[in-house]
């Protein structure tokens, strides 16, 4: 009973986990220039997250390594740092739109400007990662976050067209609105809100916090195989609503009021208050995890003693790593840079950075001596190295769509 | 002079003839001296490789060949790299590293899994 709770739990963290600010607003901006047209990409960006976050959790429960431990051995110093500098600035970046976020959301709750919630959002986040207790953190974030099915209730309120919806979905084709280089541009971003890099970091490490041992495999695999697609589902269902109302309107999804107009529309204050409380719990659990990833991976490639199952004084660089990192987040938003569009930005650098950390991770997933007898099968190599071009293809095609469509615009 | 100074360093042989890059540094654990309890880490030589200073990520081990295809990309990277014993150094850096007349190349591979 108490290991089928458990699994319950995990499930149900993994769906609240999985949306962050870069999935409401990829799927937000998506639904409403493209309807259900790229909605494939979300369900390409499931399965690669299952695939990735499947190998580092097994590569750590198995030998007990973190992903940048890993890379660092397998890269070397040098080109371990270049892979470092580049993930480290992009979930920096993520940081920074998370906690963007999070004062966003609080703007809609209390009609304060999120300019002065930043400060708070930043305290509360370094609070709750300095005080309380990995498993708690966890678990109260993406158990709220789940708040977001409301989305998936707004979507069969607003009774929409669903032949058109489907029709849009499995046959896709590019609006006329729009031309062909934006729609692969968005594509690539909407694969990057799925896969983020740090979805992995946080992953790998916190199976480290954890102390999971080849026995808690399963339990790993099912809290992915299951959450992962039900929070993707979560995903479709913010594009959905997007498609369903901003669309037609001609709604350009500019802010997080855009995003949660739909539901407002369908479902009246109850419906908003719960999206409202989803975003918050969604953002504040992915800020905790990408500040938690920045330390992790900075401590895992300098060997610096990490993890919050230490005290913070028996990990200090880990710790202040991670203010630092608040601190800077705090000040590229205090600059009045628009949340939103860092968030952008980060989803289409986080397809750009994604092979520098899957090609090691499935290097050593591969790897007898780390891996024993739990080395990747023949079938999960083959869809492995077919994600690998996919994500290869993503990485080169990003900058060049970027220039091309000038960020999509 | 430290192994970072020396990796990637162009090794030449006496006669002055381009062989390759230094790749890696092998080193061997030997039974501690008399009166010490832990042995010190002994240079055995370096690989050389002649296409590429980079890493070998691992399948400088014979027995690791997975995943297709970038166990076998890589190793096709490495093809022709050998091991060249410290005895047969001559001139060591600062720039090149110039092997002694007759000296002989070994097989880089490692067999097992590389901890036996």
């Amino acid at each position: 009973m108490k290991r089928l709770l458990g699994v319950a739990l995990g499930i149900l963290t993994a769906i609240g986990g999985f949306v962050d600010i870069g999935d409401l607003v990829t799927n937000a901006v998506v639904g409403s220039r493209f309807g259900m047209s790229l909605i494939w990409v979300v369900g390409v960006g499931v399965v690669g997250i299952c695939l990735f976050a499947d190998m580092s959790g097994r590569v750590a429960a198995v030998s007990g390594r973190a992903t940048f431990e890993v890379i660092r051995e397998r890269l070397g110093p040098r080109a371990g740092l270049a892979n470092l500098g580049a993930s480290f600035f992009i979930n920096l970046m993520t940081v920074t739109a998370e906690v963007g976020g999070i004062a966003l959301a609080l703007q809609l709750v209390t009609s304060i400007h999120y300019l002065l919630w930043i400060p708070l959002a930043a305290f509360a986040v370094w609070l709750v990662i300095w005080r309380v207790r990995f498993k708690i953190m966890e678990n109260v974030a993406g158990l709220l976050g789940l708040c977001l099915v409301v989305f998936g209730v707004a979507l069969f309120l607003l009774q929409p067209d669903w032949g058109q919806l489907a029709g849009q979905a499995l046959s896709p084709a590019v609006p006329q609105t729009e031309n062909a280089a934006v729609y692969w541009f968005y594509a690539v971003g909407l694969f990057g809100a799925a896969m983020t890099p740090y979805e992995v970091f946080f992953f790998s490490s916190g199976a480290v916090e954890e102390g999971w041992k080849r026995k808690d495999l399963i339990q790993s695999r099912i809290n992915v195989l299951a959450g992962f697609p039900l929070g993707g589902l979560l995903s479709v269902a913010i594009a959905g609503c997007a498609a369903v109302v901003l669309m037609p309107a001609g709604v350009e999804v500019t802010s997080l009021s855009q995003i949660v107009l739909p539901v407002a529309d369908a479902g009246g204050k109850l419906a908003l208050a719960f999206a409202l409380v989803g975003i918050l719990a969604a953002t504040f659990g992915a800020a905790l995890e990408t500040t938690l990833s920045s330390g992790y991976t900075l401590a895992q490639f300098f060997g610096w003693s990490w993890g919050k199952f230490r005290s913070p004084g028996r990990a200090a660089r880990f710790h202040l790593s991670m203010i630092v990192c608040l601190l800077v987040a705090l000040g590229v938003l205090a600059t009045g840079a628009d949340p939103i569009l860092i968030t952008e930005y980060s989803v289409v650098f986080s397809a750009v950075a994604l092979p520098l950390t899957y090609l090691p991770i499935l290097i050593v997933a591969n790897d007898p001596q780390y891996m024993g007898s739990d080395v990747n099968s023949r079938g999960i190599n083959v869809a492995a190295n077919v994600y690998l071009l996919i994500i290869l293809a993503a990485s080169l095609g990003a900058i060049p769509l970027m220039i091309v469509t000038g960020a999509g615009a | 002079m430290i192994l970072t100074d020396v990796l990637g360093s162009r090794v030449t042989s006496s006669d002055g003839r381009y062989l390759g890059r230094v790749a890696d540094a092998r080193f061997v654990l030997d039974q501690p001296p008399p009166g010490q309890l832990l042995a010190g880490a002994r240079l055995l030589g370096l690989i050389v490789s002649p296409h590429s200073a980079g890493s070998f990520m691992g399948y400088e081990r014979n027995s690791v060949n997975r995943p297709w295809p970038w166990a076998q990309l890589l190793k096709w990277w490495h093809r022709g790299s050998f091991l060249v014993l410290w005895e047969d150094i001559e001139v060591m850096g600062p720039e090149t590293v110039t092997l002694r007349e007759g000296f002989s190349a070994y097989d880089p591979g490692l067999d097992g899994t590389g901890t036996a």
